[in-house]
C-alpha cells in the first residue's frame, strides 16, 4: 500500500514538473526552477501535511469528521497569515507569514482541545469546529477589510479559495521547515494513537501518556497545517477524505494510517494542483479553477456520505 | 501691476462661494477625479478614495474637501444640488437620493481617449466649466499628437492577480497610442506562458503601497528579466484627459 502510493506521489511530481501553460515536456531552467518546482514541491508538503494531520486528528478525537479544514484550524491558520501580511509584518520580517499561520493554528487547536475537552468523539467537536472556522472566515474577511488595501474584496477570494499558483522559491523555504518539523511530530505518534482508539482511560491504563499525546497531535497539527495554510490559504477536504479513502487498505488502526495518509495527502493535492493547471489547455477557461474549489468539489460530496454512515448523536 | 494681478487672481481664486453656485458631492473615485480637475470651488463632499495617492489624480486637492461614504443619511445632509456616481455600486443608496428628488448623474467607464473626450465634455457641461473641459482635452491632445513615431514594439500590460489587458480596455489604448502593439490576449495567462513567450516589454501600474498577495506575483523572479515600464496607477484607474501622461511615460 505504501510503497504504491509512494509511486503514485513520484510519479504525479514529475508529471507536474512537467505540466503548465508553456506546454508539456521539460521546460526552460527558468520556468523549471522558478515557477513549476515551488508549485510542485509546496503541493507535495501541504498536502502532504493535511493528509497525515487528518489522520491524526480523526484517531486523536476518535472522530470520523475530524479535519483540519472542517475544525478550523486551516481558516484560523489563514487568518494570522493575513494578519501578518497585509499590515506589512511579513515585509519586514518574511519568516513573520509562516509564524503567524502557525500561531494561528495553534490558537485553533488550543481553543478546539479547551472547549471539546474529553467528549471529543461526539458532535460537540464538530459543531465547535464549524463555530471555529465560521468565526475564522468571518475575521479573515474583517482583517482585509480593515487593511490599508482597497482591493480587499478580491483578495479575500484567494484566501478562501486557496492556491498554489505562482508561489515563489522564498514561499517554498519559508513552509518547508515548519512542515517537515509537523509531520515529523506526528509520525512518531502512532503507538500513542493505537492507545488512544480504545478510550483515553483504557489508554492510560496500558501506559500511554494521554495528554502528552493530545499534545504533541496539537503541536503537529499547527506546524504542518499552520505554515501550509500561510502560503496557500484555504484548502479544504484534504485531511478528511485521505484517511477514508485509504482505511479500507490498512485497516482501522490509527497508528498504520499515518504514512499512507501523508502519502495519500501529498499524491491528491498533486493531482488536484495538475488538474488545476490541464484545465485551461483542454477547456475554455480563461483562467485556473482555483485549487480549493477543486478539494472542496472532490470532499464535500464525500462529506455527505460519512455524516450518513455516522448515527445520529453517536459517537459515529 | 504684476503683483496686483496675483493679489487680485488670489482673492478670486479663494474667495468665498458665490451664492447660488452648485454644491456637488462625488461619491465615485473617478467622479472625483473628474470634479475636483473641472470644478473643485463646487465640490462640497468626494469619496474617501479620493485622498489616496496611488489611486487619485486629486489627492491634494481632495484633502481639502470633506469626505464621505455612499451613505444615503451623510449625502443628505449635505444638501447638494448634484451628485456624481459611478455606473455600479451604491445602487441602492442613489436610487434612495433620486427618490427625495435629487438629481444624481452617473459617469461613465471610457476605454478609450474619444471616449474620454466625450466624456469630459460631457462632465464640464454638466457643471457649468465648457473651457476647463476644453483646456484639459487640449493638454491631452497634445501629448498624444506629441508621441514619436518609431518601429512598432510589442508590449503586455501586466495588471495584480496577473491579469493581462486585451483590446477595448483603457490600459490597450494606452500601450497603441504610445506606439506599442499589445501582444497580450485578455485574461490570466499565468507566469509560465510570459516566462516561456516574454514581451519586449511588460507594463504594470500597481501601488507598491500596501502588501498584496495581488502584486506581490508582479514581483516574481520569473519575470526579472523581461524589460519594464511602471506607470502610476492613478492614471489608469480611471480613464480621463489624465490618462495621456501614462501615454507621455510609455513614449519615451
Amino acid at each position: 500500500m505504501t510503497r504504491w502510493l509512494a509511486l503514485a506521489v513520484a510519479v504525479l511530481f514529475v508529471a507536474s514538473l512537467l505540466t503548465g501553460a508553456a506546454g508539456l515536456g521539460v521546460p526552460e531552467p527558468l520556468i523549471l526552477w522558478q515557477i513549476r518546482l515551488p508549485r510542485t514541491a509546496l503541493a507535495l508538503l501541504v498536502g502532504g501535511g493535511l493528509g497525515l494531520s487528518g489522520a491524526v486528528l480523526q484517531g486523536a478525537l476518535r472522530n470520523p469528521l475530524a479535519d483540519p479544514g472542517l475544525l478550523g484550524i486551516g481558516g484560523c491558520a489563514a487568518l494570522g497569515a493575513v494578519v501578518a501580511f497585509y499590515w506589512g509584518l511579513a515585509a519586514v520580517f518574511a519568516p513573520a507569514l509562516p509564524l503567524a499561520g502557525l500561531l494561528g493554528a495553534a490558537l485553533g487547536c488550543a481553543f478546539l482541545l479547551a472547549f471539546a475537552g474529553r467528549a471529543t468523539s461526539g458532535p460537540s467537536l464538530i459543531l465547535a469546529g464549524v463555530a471555529a472556522s465560521a468565526l475564522a472566515a468571518a475575521m479573515l474577511a474583517l482583517a482585509l477589510t480593515l487593511a490599508p488595501n482597497p482591493f480587499a474584496l478580491a483578495e479575500i477570494t484567494f484566501w478562501l479559495m486557496g492556491g498554489l499558483e505562482d508561489r515563489t522559491l522564498t514561499h517554498l523555504l519559508l513552509a518547508a521547515g515548519p512542515i517537515v518539523l509537523g509531520c515529523g511530530v506526528l509520525l512518531a505518534l502512532g503507538r500513542g494513537l493505537d492507545g488512544l482508539a480504545l478510550g483515553e482511560d483504557v489508554a492510560a491504563s496500558l501506559g500511554v501518556p494521554v495528554r502528552r499525546t493530545l499534545r504533541l497531535a496539537a503541536a503537529g497539527v499547527a506546524l504542518a497545517v499552520g505554515a501550509g495554510a500561510a502560503v496557500a490559504g484555504g484548502i479544504g477536504f484534504v485531511g478528511l477524505v485521505v484517511p477514508h479513502l485509504l482505511r479500507p487498505g490498512v485497516g482501522q488502526r490509527p497508528g498504520a494510517l499515518l504514512t499512507p495518509s501523508l502519502l495519500g495527502g501529498a499524491a491528491l493535492l498533486l493531482a488536484a494542483d495538475l488538474l488545476a493547471r490541464v484545465a485551461p489547455l483542454l477547456l475554455p477557461l480563461q483562467q485556473e479553477p482555483r485549487l480549493g474549489v477543486l478539494t472542496a468539489l472532490l470532499g464535500a460530496p464525500f462529506l455527505v456520505r460519512i455524516a450518513r454512515q455516522v448515527a445520529p448523536g453517536g459517537a459515529g | 501691476m504684476i503683483r496686483a494681478l496675483a493679489v487680485a487672481l488670489l482673492l478670486v481664486v479663494t474667495a468665498p462661494q458665490p451664492a447660488g453656485a452648485a454644491r456637488v458631492v462625488s461619491l465615485n473615485l473617478c467622479a472625483d477625479d473628474y470634479l475636483l480637475l473641472l470644478a473643485p470651488e463646487q465640490a462640497v463632499a468626494v469619496s474617501v478614495l479620493a485622498a489616496d495617492p496611488a489611486l487619485s489624480v486629486v489627492a491634494a486637492a481632495a484633502r481639502r474637501v470633506v469626505a464621505v461614504r455612499a451613505d444615503a443619511e451623510a449625502v443628505l445632509a449635505l444638501r447638494p444640488d448634484l451628485v456624481l456616481a459611478g455606473p455600479y455600486g451604491a445602487q441602492t443608496t442613489l436610487a434612495l437620493l433620486e427618490r427625495r428628488g435629487m438629481r444624481v448623474e452617473r459617469l461613465g467607464l471610457p476605454q478609450d481617449f474619444p471616449a474620454i473626450a466625450a466624456e469630459t465634455r460631457w462632465v464640464a457641461t454638466l457643471l457649468g466649466e465648457p473651457a476647463r473641459g476644453a483646456a484639459l482635452l487640449a493638454d491631452m491632445q497634445a501629448r498624444l499628437d506629441a508621441v514619436p513615431w518609431r518601429r512598432p514594439q510589442p508590449a503586455v500590460f501586466l495588471g495584480a492577480r496577473g491579469y493581462v489587458a486585451g483590446p477595448g480596455s483603457l490600459a490597450d489604448a494606452v500601450l497603441r497610442a504610445a506606439g506599442l502593439v499589445n501582444s497580450g490576449r485578455a485574461g490570466q495567462p499565468g507566469l509560465e506562458a510570459l516566462a516561456a513567450h516574454p514581451p519586449d516589454l511588460l507594463v504594470t501600474a500597481t501601488a507598491p503601497d500596501y502588501p498584496s498577495m495581488a502584486t506581490d506575483l508582479l514581483r516574481h523572479p520569473a519575470l526579472a528579466g523581461i524589460p519594464r515600464r511602471e506607470v502610476a496607477p492613478a492614471l489608469l484607474v480611471c480613464g480621463g484627459p489624465w490618462t495621456a501622461r501614462a501615454v507621455t511615460v510609455l513614449a519615451r
